[in-house]
């Protein structure tokens, strides 16, 4: 084990602890003193927001909403990635695409220099204005896809172009086309290069799914928002959101870093 | 991890620093001064905005709900959430240490919102407002949560006429507005829920309710995503020019200012 990886393994669980313990810290603090009868008053609030009427439920569909959502425009956002990307390599390296180049460039300036949040109400109260039997989840997984398509790109095409040139032109050298050397030969191993970057680009998705309650969908935070207002208690259904949040965020987290082992044990040198 | 829970702690005690005015708050004339909040894009925000004038710049702020400008409110924040009368009594009786003041700042009168233009729907819609005053469906829906405690209404008990050979009705609404809308569990209860369930059987259509943030849902009617908006909208001359309005099913529903209990003297 490397001084990286105790250090690290340590750091989660540190923060993991000292967040649950600040919470109830802060909300011990927030009702009072240390007393028991700030604690009654703690456990009835809990009972109040998450117990009572099973309104935990909510934060349980919410939740499903979310990662329904952040999947689906995962998968979007890595076909879409992986096309422009491809086609904007392409282009670089002497294939004659100037149109599709220039509408992957477009695409890519407009859609990471405009706020998701600005992209999410567009396509939902213009473009799909008239759609109003679809699913509203399918509309913020197009656009939380496409956006995401943008970022995925510029992740692809620095993965791309970290291949050394020499790789394509052995390929071709050996007789293959431009097409097969880059899916059999330059692709692969860009991929393995930019998987901790997608992972993290997936994270930062994840987050950025919490304004899908503008366009009306229960997702977490808007599920801490409802229950906000039936218990009108303000600050432990937002920290609980927090949490779950934060749960899933580590695990992934976690999970990134496996596989970043699991990608650098196949490697040379 | 010793230094992380100390900046924790110390940032806890910047942000919930009570900062106490001297002065008592006695008349709403004396908001005229004092730093404001109000729902983003309700008719609280317009009042707050009259009552500062030049200054809303630096002392009015908004909020997407209600709950959050309480919050800021009990935090000292802000000194007055300026709001409706019906779920500004809500908040005073569920959360400790509020008060309203008695003076009102205005009244006003609740209407369904529709699409400029869309007369057709305004019609039907009012004609069938007129059968449920007339009929005393409108008084026993207001008599059912007036009273302030209606925890044993059931979302699943108001009837959305489903699968109705109209077809779908559908309503934009900001469920965060007690006893008007609110979200129970995956489901809807309220005054204006159960009215417009009522229209919609009238119309022999099916309730489609569509939960959004309180300032989308112009942008929401006027894009044709919903056919209506329902959620305790204040008719006011501006909004007519962008919409059109059912007859009042609300009128006289005050605007009156949230404060604290111990920074008001009766």
């Amino acid at each position: 084990m490397t001084t990286r990886d105790r250090h690290s393994g340590a750091g989660r669980g540190d923060i993991l602890l000292g967040l649950v313990g600040a919470f109830l810290l802060y909300e011990l603090w927030a009702s009072g003193f240390f007393t028991a009868a700030a604690w009654a008053d703690f456990n009835r609030r809990f009972y109040q927001n998450f117990v009572k009427d099973d309104r935990y439920m909510m934060l349980v569909d919410g939740l499903k909403s979310t990662i329904f959502m952040t999947s689906g425009a995962t998968v979007i956002g890595l076909i879409v990635g992986l096309i422009l990307s491809v086609i904007r390599v392409a282009h670089k390296g002497g294939v004659h695409i100037p149109v599709l180049n220039k509408l992957a460039e477009t695409y890519i300036t407009v859609l990471r220099g405009t706020p998701a949040m600005v992209q999410l109400l567009i396509w939902n109260f213009t473009i799909f204005a008239s759609a109003r039997d679809l699913n509203t989840q399918y509309i913020a997984i197009l656009a939380f896809g496409l956006n995401s398509g943008a970022y995925v790109a510029e992740i692809f095409r620095g993965g791309i172009e970290s291949i050394d040139p020499g790789q394509m032109e052995a390929a071709r050298s050996l007789g293959l086309t431009y097409g097969s050397s880059m899916s059999h030969v330059i692709l692969p191993q860009a991929l393995r290069n930019v998987v901790p970057m997608l992972f993290n680009e997936f994270i930062a998705l994840l987050k950025e799914t919490s304004i899908a309650g503008y366009i009306g969908i229960d997702d977490l935070t808007r599920a801490g928002q409802n229950i906000q207002a039936l218990t009108l208690e303000h600050s432990q259904p937002l920290v609980m959101v927090a949490i779950i949040y934060l749960v899933i965020v580590l695990c992934l987290t976690h999970l990134v870093r496996k596989l970043e082992e699991w990608l650098s044990r196949g490697r040379r040198g | 991890m010793k230094k992380f829970l100390a900046l924790l702690f110390v940032l806890t005690l910047c942000t919930s620093a009570f900062c106490a005015d001297g002065e008592k708050l006695t008349s709403p004339a004396q908001l005229k001064t004092e730093r404001l909040a109000a729902q983003r894009g309700t008719v609280g925000q317009y009042i707050a905005e009259d009552l500062l004038g030049d200054k809303k710049a630096t002392l009015l702020t908004t909020y997407e709900k209600y709950v959050d400008a309480i919050a800021a409110l009990r935090q000292g924040k802000i000194r007055a959430v300026i709001m409706d009368e019906m779920p500004a009594k809500r908040f005073v009786s569920e959360v400790e240490g509020l008060a309203i003041m008695d003076e009102a700042l205005s009244e006003e009168n609740y209407a369904i919102g529709f699409r400029k233009g869309n007369t057709e729907l305004v019609e039907a819609v009012n004609k069938a407002l007129a059968e449920l005053k007339s009929d005393g469906t409108m008084a026993a829906i207001f008599a059912k949560y007036l009273d302030g405690d209606y925890s044993a209404v059931k979302p699943e008990d108001i009837d959305l006429n489903k699968g109705a050979s109209g077809g779908k009705l559908y309503v934009g609404t900001e469920a965060g507005f007690a006893p008007y809308e609110l979200r129970v569990g995956s489901g809807f209860i309220g005054i204006d829920i159960e009215m417009c369930a009522a229209i919609a059987k009238k119309l022999g259509r099916e309730l489609v309710i569509e939960n959004m943030n309180f300032d989308a849902l112009p942008m929401a009617v006027s894009t044709n995503k919903v056919d209506m908006i329902c959620a305790g909208i204040t008719v006011t001359d501006e909004r007519k020019e962008n919409m059109d309005f059912s007859e009042n099913y609300v009128v006289g529903a005050k605007q009156v200012a949230v404060v604290r209990a111990d920074d008001y003297e009766r």
